[in-house]
């Protein structure tokens, strides 16, 4: 079992009903800096026309998260699949996984006194098959799913729409997969120039290996 | 807002004191107060219903633990919401554990408007309403409409209005269509014989103009069309000064003046119609007077080029829409739009967009706008009463045609200054808040302060809630069962509302205030009908005075006699069976054939109807054998809703008077109304140099002004900011954050700046619903502004709709 989640982006509306349908299905904190989940935002003006990009974003599930192995009292930890969860009890709020993490996914939950951060609603995966952000979300932007399933929804649309990670080049193996939109002008302007973009059958391998290495964790 | 204990109630030592206007209970306080753990409900369950958080009424799972609703989870069974709940839908449930929800019955003791009340029970508040009606009623002779009333969109807004008009018979009913969509449900009905839906999941092109469908969330068209821009299937075209969310998404964005729409519309027109692409069998088979909007759109050279003047929209980008539209016509749409009346034109827009839409042919067609079908429930009737002294309502004579929900600008402006043609004494609001709802606050204020009772039903102590003489407490939608319902469309269900948890603190559905209303007042109010009303005096001579008073309806309690449960099971039972309606219990939503039609494909894919039972095309089609277009036998070999291009010619049967598609409208002629769009260059309001048009809209994470005092909403928008374009707003001085003061002729406000190149000049936009005065919103209270402060209380003369941009301001950094 691999856990992993494909982000169709170009449907984004910015509703964020993902952003309170976390916070109500985990009990996350209030307050707008208080989030497992949140929409990445970039704006700007193209010869005088102004854009928006959307990019939908939560705790990417690296497989080599150096969130959990800076941590020094094993509260950030794998478990089964490769979802990364922190252990409140254990948490000393040293912080470390918060300056280690590339993609900001962590924060502190004062209720919970320990830090924080996306599960993938690892509670609720046997008895829905999703995560509460993919079900409420208006316009369906994400597919979750099991990469070692290749029957699974995901695998399924991964081997049909080609897509690229988030700050790929630092090279924690990211499983938040963002599928390359269908119009070419949106992709140009949500794309930067010097990110790479995949296909399953090309990246399929070097997950799979990387899976395997870890997968003594991953219990 | 302050409350003091009655001294009778605290000597019998009730519980806790709650204040509102201080957060005095929280979190499991709140919680123990609700009567919660039911004896014959389990620890944990879950109950099926629908969201009351906006209009749309998704269906939603909410579970509830120990009597406490943890989570509301999105049904995935209801076609019109297509499993999913937003922001707004899932944070119901801090609308249900408000600290600063309305608990009991309230009445004013101090000044109208300084917000001291004493709690009461619904006991008194009953009894204080009937001592004030009586009254009111004795000294204006039976003349029911002397009381006005009001109600917000909602699924028991019915109830209420069936006691306020039909019962107790006032004929002054106010809702929010001439706030909101009024001229644009009538233009189309009007032109096309309904307003029909838009059929967003297999349009090709579709252009929205000022609609907003990413911010101001519809269902399913917000679902449907956010999956399919930019390359996937359908093109969207955005027209709107400002750079919506909506056109971020679109594959061509417009911007445009504000209120130069119709301008726009009837260029498109002029291109279609001047370069012949309209789709010419459609047009000869179903337009009415087609030959003289022809005439008039050439006679009076609506040409892009006099297009670009007036809209700043470059005639090329005119010609391409149009050829574009064209091209993939039948399935292209000018979509409808809700909260319209913009400007004075507004109706004619709205016509003119229908019948753009309907050149192409896209009307009762898969992929246009469509009228879908609609499930049947019972009706009930009422035994409605006749009051002869009760007159018709105040402002019927404010513009053309004053429809059955009256035109609440006018009406207020009337009682406001005292022009009415018989006195208005009092007003009953039912979940609608006119005091950030309706143009020209300081006028609203002025109105319910010359009033002799006001009483508000809410759950919220809204700034309308502090003008009342008396408070009722109604219960949130998720502690009472609603009328059921049923949802028209191209897949037709019914969704029941149906309680989840009992009601909190003294709270009371409308179907039980109504109840204790109707039995309050009935005999009182009878007996000064008997005193007054002629009619009732001739007609009762001789006769057994109870079995009149039972037989003509002026018994007012009849209609609440039975529970909302027992009333929904009649209502539905009749049409569906009684299998039927265990199926909607259980799961909150019918349709025939659900159990087998209902599938799951994948987690973000549903299917309702199969394909072939979906309803696109419902309008007789006359002519069955002169289906030239189609050479065998079209209606045995294949399904007309496959094949739009083909079927979209067939002449039908509209439900207009002249059965066709109506361009010319005589008898809006003889009212003084344009019988065809037209431009009027002297009513275009211009934008002065050193001034602004004020604009407002929505947006996703608040409804109205209802959802601001809710936490987590709150953190998702705590204020409004306004919108100004980046290089005005440097020349001013303005940079982001700073405040500004925003002026025009009703009304002042200080907001936060957004300079941004999302809004063309000229032009200042805010958010609607925020800046709430009341103190009894925690949260709410006093954050960025309402744009009814400095928006002008103008009606547009067909409806009297109330014109909302074309107010001019003066913006200056304080
Ligand atoms: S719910 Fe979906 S559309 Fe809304 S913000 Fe989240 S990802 Fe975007
Ligand atoms: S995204 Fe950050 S928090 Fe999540 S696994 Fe990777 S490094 Fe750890
Ligand atoms: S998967 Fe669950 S925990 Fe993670 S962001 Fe989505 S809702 Fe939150
Ligand atoms: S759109 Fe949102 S607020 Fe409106 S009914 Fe649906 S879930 Fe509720």
């Amino acid at each position: 079992m691999n856990y992993a989640m494909a982000l169709d982006y170009q449907s984004c509306i910015n509703c964020k009903a993902c952003e309170v349908a976390c916070k109500e299905e985990n009990g996350v904190q209030l307050g707008a800096d208080k989030q497992r989940i949140w929409v990445g935002m970039v704006e700007g003006s193209n010869e005088g026309k102004p854009f928006v990009n959307l990019y939908p974003s939560q705790c990417n599930h690296c497989i080599d998260a150096p969130c959990v192995s800076v941590c020094p009292t094993n509260a950030s930890h794998y478990i089964a699949g490769g979802i990364i969860k922190v252990n409140a009890d254990q948490c000393i709020l040293c912080k470390g996984c918060m300056e280690a993490c590339p993609y900001d996914a962590r924060f502190i939950d004062d209720t919970k006194v320990a830090v924080d951060k996306c599960t993938f609603c690892e509670h609720q995966i046997a008895e829905t098959g999703t995560t509460a952000c993919q079900a409420t979300c208006p316009t369906k932007v994400r597919t979750f799913g099991d990469l070692d399933d290749p029957n699974s929804d995901l695998v399924k649309l991964l081997e049909k729409r080609r897509f690229f990670f988030q700050k790929e080049e630092i090279g924690t193996l990211p499983k938040l997969f963002y599928l390359v939109p269908e119009d070419e002008a949106y992709a140009k302007q949500s794309i930067g120039p010097n990110t790479k973009i995949h296909t399953w059958d090309e990246i399929k391998p070097l997950y799979e290996r990387a899976a395997k290495r870890r997968s003594q964790e991953w219990k | 807002m302050e409350i003091g204990l009655s001294r009778r109630r605290f000597l019998k030592g009730s519980v806790a004191l709650s204040v509102f206007g201080g957060v005095t209970l929280t979190g499991p306080e709140v919680l123990a107060l609700g009567k919660t753990v039911n004896a014959d409900k389990p620890a944990s369950y879950s109950v099926p219903t629908l969201c009351e958080m906006c209009v749309n009424k998704c269906a939603l799972i909410a579970d509830v633990q120990d009597g406490i609703v943890k989570k509301l989870n999105p049904n995935p069974l209801f076609p019109k919401s297509k499993n999913m709940l937003c922001a707004r839908g899932v944070a119901g449930i801090h609308a249900l554990y408000d600290p600063d929800r309305l608990k009991t019955p309230l009445i004013r003791v101090g000044e109208r408007g300084d917000g001291k009340y004493i709690k009461a029970t619904w006991e008194e508040a009953f009894e204080y309403i009937k001592t004030k009606m009586v009254k009111i009623l004795d000294e204006e002779k039976d003349n029911r409409s002397c009381i006005g009333y009001c109600a917000g969109e909602g699924m028991a807004e019915h109830t209420f209005k069936s006691f306020m008009a039909d019962k107790f018979g006032s004929a002054n009913f106010l809702n929010h269509a001439s706030l909101c969509l009024q001229t644009a449900t009538a233009g189309y009905a009007l032109t096309l014989g309904a307003y029909g839906q838009a059929d967003l999941e297999n349009a090709k092109y579709v252009i929205m103009a000022g609609a907003n469908r990413a911010e101001a969330i519809v269902t399913p068209d917000t679902m449907d069309i956010f999956k399919r821009t930019r390359g996937r299937g359908t093109k969207l075209v955005t027209v709107d000064p400002r750079y919506t969310n909506t056109a971020m998404h679109a594959d061509l964005h417009v911007p445009i003046k504000p209120g130069t729409d119709l301008s726009f519309v009837l260029a498109l027109t002029y291109v279609v119609i001047s370069e012949a692409l309209y789709n010419k069998v459609y047009v000869k088979n179903n337009f009415n007077d087609f030959d003289k909007y022809q005439q008039h759109i050439l006679d009076n050279e609506y040409t892009p080029e006099w297009a670009e003047n007036i809209t700043g929209v470059s005639a090329d980008t005119i010609r391409t829409i149009a050829r574009d539209f064209m091209a993939a016509a039948p399935q292209a749409v000018y979509y409808q739009g809700r909260r319209s009346t913009w400007a004075k034109n507004d109706f004619q827009l709205r016509r003119a967009m229908a019948l753009f839409t309907a050149l192409g042919g896209g009307v009762d067609v898969k992929g246009g706008i469509v009228f879908g079908d609609k499930l049947p429930l019972e009706n009930h009737d009422i035994n409605t009463p006749l009051y002869f002294n009760a007159e018709s309502r105040i402002e019927g004579d404010a513009a053309a045609i004053v429809g059955a929900s009256g035109s609440w600008v006018a009406w207020r402006n009337m009682v406001e200054s005292g022009e009415t043609p018989y006195p208005i004494r009092g007003m009953f609001v039912y979940k609608q808040n006119p005091m950030l709802s309706i143009p020209d606050t300081s006028r609203t204020r002025k109105m319910f302060e010359k009033m002799d009772l006001v009483v508000v039903i809410d759950t919220m102590p809204s700034d309308t809630a502090l003008l009342a003489d008396v408070i009722l407490p109604e219960c949130s939608y998720l502690e009472r069962e609603d009328p059921v319902r049923s949802f028209p469309g191209i897949e037709p269900a019914i969704g029941l509302r149906q309680k989840v948890i009992e009601p909190m603190y003294d709270s009371k559905p409308v179907m039980d205030i109504m109840r204790g209303l109707s039995k309050k007042l009935s005999k009182p109010l009878w007996e000064v009908t008997k005193k007054h009303d002629e009619d009732v005096q001739d007609e009762l001579e001789g006769e057994d005075e109870l079995a009149y008073y039972k037989e003509n309806g002026f018994d007012l309690t009849e209609p609440y006699l039975h529970s909302q449960e027992e009333l929904n099971k009649h209502a539905f039972v009749g049409k569906h069976g009684e299998a039927a309606w265990k199926t909607l219990r259980k799961t909150g939503v019918y349709y025939p054939d659900m159990d087998t039609s209902f599938k799951k494909i994948n987690n973000n894919d549903y299917q309702y109807y199969p394909q072939h039972k979906k309803v696109y095309s419902v309008l007789p089609i006359e002519d069955k054998t002169d289906i030239n277009i189609l050479a065998n036998d079209f209606y045995k070999s294949c399904d007309p809703c496959e094949n739009p291009a083909d079927i979209a010619p067939l002449k039908r049967t509209f439900k207009t008077p002249s059965k066709k598609i109506e361009c010319y409208l005589g008898n809006m002629a003889r009212k003084g109304v344009d019988p065809m769009p037209t431009w009027k260059q002297d009513e275009h309001v211009d934008v002065p140099a050193g001034k602004f048009k004020f604009i407002t809209g929505r947006h996703a994470q608040q409804t109205q002004n209802a959802t601001q005092n809710n936490v987590m909403l709150l953190e998702l928008m705590r204020e409004n900011f306004a919108w100004i374009n980046d290089a005005q707003a440097k020349t001013l001085g303005i940079a982001h954050g700073d405040t500004i003061e925003i002026s025009s002729r009703v009304g002042s406000v200080q907001i936060k700046a957004y300079p941004t190149p999302k809004i063309v000049p000229d032009t200042i936009f805010y958010v609607h619903g925020f800046g709430a005065k009341s103190d009894g919103q925690t949260f709410a209270h006093r954050n960025g502004a309402s744009d009814n402060e400095i928006i002008e209380g103008n009606i547009e003369p067909v409806y009297g709709a109330s014109i909302m941009h074309e107010t001019l301001v003066t913006v200056k950094k304080v």
